[in-house]
């Protein structure tokens, strides 16, 4: 994809792969799910007001809830059904499970499918004031763990002056392959998307950036994406290379301070996901009602990439005998349990074999944590610190830093489970230091 | 989760199995990290044990069964559990027989095997805790109570036609040695006894100023260029240095293990390319002590029976023959062996490959320090090294990597302020 030599990190790993079974699947509707829970904090934050009552019945498309304050958004149904009643259900937050309200929907009809209307004309030529306004009428959210409402991204992203877009479509993650389906199935429409957000934000240098060994299916997206001066990278393979931080400090060699977000450093980061979201709704009019969704592992059949509408459950989507489903890339996942549906945030459904986890032994200070950081943070010496339960000595030794990437569990000898114990530290060192 | 990190909820949920992300686990535990450590550690051994005959054999496996009783005793009296089943206890009773000569008494293995194993770990809680290499407070410790038996004297080699079956004490002092090879043992006896080499490095270059030298140990008359070598190879018997090539194959006095530097070295490069050594460490610690041979002061003969102490030995007789002392310098002893072995211990060397080199570069100035002049330390590589394992926390404090994101000697305001990385202002 292209000639130019970029910065890299040190540490890292190179994980299995794990991807074969859906790497060449095309995006198929999926498994008919007998009811929808919707939830109506997709954002986490407060949830948005209902405005149906149980028995009605609602068509695609019509709106659920209203949003109550500007860190919500509107909800709609993504299908035509009857609201059965109001109840509670679990999304994919940042740090964990974020539990919402939701309108469950049962006799469902029109079940959505992956958009492909044809853009209205003079998309290309809109204002950024009018892609904003769009945006903002579409109630669009961003599709990635921690989901937040689009629009407040955008203004945040533009009241720290970003310069720089990234659209990351790493998936550095084993077994995740929805946003490389997503690319292959609609590139044109990701790059389009990709455009409309760096206009909205005002940014000047626009990349997406891609896994080298995949760039082979991505020519109809990285042929519009030069079409619309948006650079397409293709970067190597090593894990965690699609952590935002890592990919803003490869494209602009800019370290996000620790604690801080890639918008601290002038750079905003998105997914394909969000992308296509924000074509189909500024270009086509068309409001996300679901999203693609990797479903994989050595337990289930039902394996492929699925355009799923939002509240289907994620014990039944993906149909395995038995704990533990997955939320996520293997790396970072959330635990599902009943309560948890499908969300903007949810690339991948997972049903992975996995061994119960092993009692952790005493550190051997082998030192493959340290060395392969990519914070560089002495991992072993934080590990220390949480066994003595010293927060101050884990602030010193910046643990703020810590990306959350999983590689020093990962990795451990020991069988620590050091990434939630850097989490835990984090949570520690947050609270006292603000306050 | 508990969210609130005290004391008392660590000390609860340490040891409880994590329902967490990644969901993912490489597949090496530190149960195969040890054992693939004694398995590379079994190959000077078994180099020693081929080299030094089959008592060399006898005394690994009186290490190994008295580490592996003696550690099950202590964990079952002190109620903790042992990591990694016995793994640790053999590996270490292995690298306690490679620091050991093949002459070593039943008795003085045994002594060495428990003080490895309670002083050097039981005391600090096993493995991952300990504050110095285990096998070498064991070597340490016999050193210190039997000095006589196992100070660097005359020590026996087997000849060529009885390696591996030979009884290595049946030792003759040869007259007229020459070198190892195309030599079959002494009438009626098994084994060459001859002097440590180390024994006659220190001849060399740490003469008593009031003895005249016999004859100058570096110089070298220039006319009998080619084929540089420092006198001492042909010096009469009792102070001639083997050739290099018994040095670099191993048939020369030593410990069990110290001597084959060929195989160490295959031995180690295992270790690095599995990831279990980062190569920087011991390349920092041969590297430092070759250069302290290089340059650290000798005292040679100067003309008409006269000592003068000379720096940088490298230069002062010619490279050829300054290159040749110094290798005989840092391959004479248990330098290789510590720097491949010994000093790679994970839990008693800093995590951080910056720290590491410090370690190693300190511990291998130190080791050749204390050959070069400390003529009373019997095992100067492994005193250098527990005398740095001692500092090894320090340095693992003192040496920080640049965390991501934070700027270049950041620590130093947060020495001041403990929460100089405020969340930035939005
Ligand atoms: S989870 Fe944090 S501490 Fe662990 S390797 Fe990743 S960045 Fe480093
Ligand atoms: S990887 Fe695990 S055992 Fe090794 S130093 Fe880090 S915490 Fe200790």
């Amino acid at each position: 994809m292209l000639a130019r030599r970029y910065a890299t990190f040190t540490g890292g790993i190179d994980l299995p792969d794990l991807k074969d079974a859906t790497l060449d699947a095309p995006v198929r509707p999926g498994p008919v799910p007998a009811r929808l829970r919707v939830p109506l904090a997709p954002c986490g934050g407060p949830p948005a007001e209902p405005v149906v009552a149980a028995g009605q019945r609602v068509v695609a498309g019509q709106r659920l809830g209203a949003a109550s304050d500007d860190a919500a958004v509107d909800v709609y149904a993504p299908a035509t059904g009857t609201v059965s009643r109001l109840t509670r259900v679990a999304t994919a937050g940042r740090y964990g499970p974020a539990h919402s309200d939701a309108v469950e929907l049962v006799e469902l009809e029109h079940l959505p499918e992956l958009p492909a209307e044809p853009p209205t004309a003079g998309w290309r030529e809109l204002a950024a004031a009018q892609v904003r306004e769009r945006i903002a009428d579409g109630a669009l959210t961003t599709f990635r763990r921690g989901a937040e409402p689009l629009s407040g991204w955008i203004e945040r992203a533009r009241a720290a002056g970003c310069r720089v877009l990234i659209a990351n479509v790493m998936e550095h993650e084993p077994y995740v392959t929805a946003d490389h389906a997503l690319l292959r199935a609609r590139g044109r429409q990701v790059a389009g998307g990709l455009m409309l957000l760096g206009r909205a934000i005002g940014a000047e240098t626009v990349y997406l950036a891609a896994d080298r060994r995949r760039t082979d299916d991505y020519h109809p997206a990285e042929d519009a994406a030069r079409e619309l001066g948006i650079e397409p990278v293709a970067l190597e393979h090593k894990y965690p290379t699609g952590a935002d931080v890592m990919l803003v400090k490869i494209l602009t060699r800019c370290e996000t301070p620790p604690g801080g977000s890639p918008t601290d450093v002038g750079a905003a980061v998105v997914d394909a996901a969000t992308c296509f979201a924000t074509y189909a709704q500024v270009a086509c009019g068309v409001r996300p009602s679901g999203r693609v969704v990797t479903v994989a592992g050595e337990r289930t059949s039902r394996v492929g990439n699925f355009f799923v509408p939002f509240g289907v459950g994620c014990v039944d989507l993906v149909g395995a005998p038995g704990p533990p489903v997955l939320h996520g890339g293997a790396m970072t996942a959330l635990r599902c349990d009943e309560a948890t549906v499908t969300s903007p945030a949810s690339d991948a459904v997972l049903a992975p074999a996995v061994e119960t986890p092993p009692h952790p032994g005493p550190c051997i200070r082998c030192g493959w944590c340290v060395a392969h950081c990519p914070a560089r943070l002495n991992v072993a010496a934080l590990n220390d610190a949480f066994e003595l339960a010293d927060v101050d000595r884990a602030a010193r030794l910046g643990v703020r830093a810590c990306i959350a990437c999983g590689v020093c569990s990962y990795i451990c000898p020991a069988r620590l489970p050091l990434t939630q114990r850097m989490n835990q530290l984090n949570r520690a060192v947050g609270r006292v230091a603000d306050g | 989760m508990a969210d609130e990190l005290t004391a008392a909820t660590v000390m609860r949920t340490r040891r409880l199995p994590a329902f967490e992300a990644p969901f993912l686990r490489a597949p090496e535990g530190a149960r195969r990290v040890f054992l693939v450590t004694l398995g590379a550690a079994c190959a000077p051994l078994l180099a020693g044990v081929v080299l030094f005959g089959w008592r060399a054999a006898v005394v690994a496996c009186i290490c190994v069964a008295a580490c592996v009783i003696i550690e099950h005793v202590t964990y079952r009296v002190a109620h903790t559990p042992a990591l990694g089943g016995r793994s640790h206890a053999y590996l270490t009773g292995v690298l306690l027989a490679l620091t050991l000569p093949a002459f070593t008494p039943w008795y003085v293995a045994v002594i060495a095997s428990a003080f490895a194993v309670i002083i050097g770990k039981a005391v600090f809680g096993g493995v991952g805790h300990f504050l110095w290499q285990p096998a070498l407070v064991g070597r340490f410790a016999v050193a210190v109570m039997f000095p006589a038996l196992l100070a660097p004297g005359d020590w026996p080699v087997l000849a060529q036609n009885r390696l591996l079956v030979g009884d290595v004490t049946d030792a003759r002092t040869p007259m007229d040695y020459r070198g190892w090879q195309d030599r079959s043992a002494p009438e009626g006896a098994d084994a060459f006894r001859l002097p440590h080499p180390r024994r006659a490095l220190a001849k060399l270059t740490n003469r008593p100023t009031d003895a005249p030298p016999a004859y100058s140990g570096l110089a070298m008359p220039r006319l009998e260029m080619p084929g540089a070598a420092p006198a001492a190879l042909h010096a009469p018997s009792p102070d001639r240095l083997p050739p290099m090539r018994d040095l670099v194959f191993g048939t020369r006095p030593g410990g069990i293990g110290e001597t084959c530097i060929i195989v160490l070295l295959v031995a180690g490069g295992y270790l690095v390319y599995r990831d279990y050594v980062r190569w920087q460490l011991p390349v920092a610690f041969l590297a430092s002590a070759w250069c302290v041979a290089a340059v650290a002061p000798v005292q040679l003969a100067g003309p008409s029976q006269t000592v003068e102490t000379v720096w940088f030995p490298l230069l002062v007789e010619g490279l050829d023959v300054g290159f040749t002392y110094v290798n005989y310098q840092l391959l004479s002893g248990a330098t290789v062996l510590a720097a491949t072995f010994l000093i790679t211990e994970m839990s008693s060397r800093p995590a951080t490959v910056g720290g590491q080199v410090i370690f190693g570069a300190a511990a291998g100035a130190l080791a050749m320090g204390l050959q070069l002049y400390v003529t009373a330390v019997p095992i100067p590589a492994y005193a250098a090294v527990l005398a740095m394992n001692t500092f090894a926390p320090w340095i693992e404090r003192m040496w920080r990597p640049r965390v991501l994101g934070r700027r270049r000697l950041a620590w130093l305001g947060s020495l001041v302020h403990p929460f100089g990385e405020r969340r930035p202002k939005r």
